[in-house]
């Protein structure tokens, strides 16, 4: 099943994150709790963690474009269980 | 940067020994802190998949701390607790479902949805919906001393908060009245060795919290916060103080955070060696490695443990999602101004 994963809300004033550098390849296994992306917000350079486990599809987002909070910014395959 | 090392001696201290412990004791320990462990992981995801909304305050290797004090006390003495509480409340034996249904603002959730994260807290089970300014709780755990003296209750009041509230007004405040009037309080202090992202040594001349006690006039202990037995034997001692009118008391825990201060804090102030040392010192490892040495206990129980527990954690998930949520009209109850 393909799900997307969202924007945590990781800013201090809501405003948009920076994507910094994607940290898995495409069709790469990730496991809940690995680091996926690195943001720039309004007061940080951080690692995000993936929120499920899967199969990187892609990255909705490049390093540089900027992305709302709660918008989606990588597709994954996640087994059905 | 110091090594903090008059701090750290304690922690090399041996592990306090299970021998003279009942199993169900002991197990009823490590399961309240897996609990607390896998409670906060599951929120922090639910957090990252942006279901649950507003930021978060973990307490992800501070588990001994809260589990070792409530064990020692009564349900009908009262804990305060700080923005950093779920550790506290599950701890001090509010349920699961309660909490998580607090955290998706539902109406059914320990304080009706209305307090969220950083005011968990059920009067009926001795918590007072946890306070979220620094040290705030202090001179709230002195006032319910002094109720408790003066109507003869033998209740005693524990107080949480972290090394960032030693050096507020209110600390001195509260401390000074529990002391001038012997009142049944143990103050707890969780030295994580940060306030946010401050280290204390940058704000505090003698790091040692507990020494503060003995110019207040009365007796202060630092104490191996990740060892949950450790702290459950020096609790037990504070308490049965303060209940024979020698209070208060000032425990000073030596702990670590595993997460930032909140979701939104990366943690890059933490050194990494510091990290390293201190994650090594995991209280539900140590416990579990304790446990392990027995011969009752097997690894199989541990595992057993950890996957009830998880369990339980989604079956509230799925409760909370779909719980009554207030409606305008809850707008005005509870509403004391």
């Amino acid at each position: 099943m393909r799900s997307k994963l969202r924007m945590p809300d990781l800013s201090t004033t809501g405003e948009d994150v920076t994507i910094v550098k994607c940290l898995a390849e495409v069709g790469q296994a990730i496991k809940r709790g690995d680091s996926i992306i690195e943001i720039e917000t309004d007061k940080a350079v951080m690692e995000v963690e993936c929120a499920m486990s899967g199969t990187l599809v892609e990255y909705l987002a490049k390093p540089g474009e900027k992305v709302a909070l709660g918008a989606f910014f990588a597709v994954l395959e996640v087994p059905t269980s | 940067m110091s090594s903090l090392s008059d701090n750290s001696t304690s922690s090399s201290v041996a592990e306090a020994s299970t021998e003279s412990y009942d199993r169900e004791f002991l197990l009823d320990l490590y399961t309240r802190m897996v609990l607390i462990r896998e409670f906060e992981e599951r929120v922090k995801f639910l957090f990252l998949e942006g279901t649950m909304p507003g930021t978060i305050h973990q307490c992800q290797g501070q588990e001994a701390a809260a589990v070792g004090v409530c064990a020692a006390i009564n349900q009908n003495d009262f804990i305060t607790s700080t923005f950093r509480g779920h550790g506290h409340a599950l701890a001090k034996g509010l349920g699961i479902q309660e909490m998580m249904d607090e955290l998706f603002g539902a109406s059914t959730g320990c304080c009706k949805g209305k307090g969220g994260s950083m005011h968990m807290g059920n009067m009926d089970k001795g918590m007072v919906p946890a306070i979220a300014i620094v040290a705030g709780g202090i001179p709230l755990a002195a006032g319910m001393g002094l109720a408790f003296k003066m109507q003869k209750t033998g209740q005693v009041a524990v107080c949480f908060f972290g090394d960032g509230a030693v050096a507020e007004g209110a600390f001195h405040e509260g401390v000074n009245m529990a002391a001038i009037w012997n009142l049944p309080v143990v103050f707890v202090c969780e030295n994580n060795l940060y306030g946010a992202s401050t280290r204390i040594d940058k704000v505090m001349k003698n790091t040692r919290v507990s020494d503060r006690a003995s110019s207040y006039g009365f007796r202060g202990q630092t104490v191996d916060g990740n060892d949950v037995l450790a702290v459950f034997e020096a609790a037990t001692r504070a308490v049965r103080e303060c209940r024979e009118g020698q209070g208060p008391v000032l425990l000073e825990l030596l702990t670590y955070r595993r997460t930032g201060h909140s979701r939104r804090d990366p943690c890059h102030y933490q050194e990494k060696d510091e990290k390293k040392g201190w994650f090594e010192k995991d209280p539900i490892e140590r416990c579990a490695s304790a446990l392990l040495q027995r011969g009752d206990i097997g690894r199989e129980d541990l595992e057993a443990i950890g996957k009830n527990v998880v369990t339980e954690i989604e079956g509230s998930i799925v409760k909370a999602q779909t719980a009554l949520q207030p409606t305008a009209d809850d707008l005005l109850t509870d509403v004391y101004a």
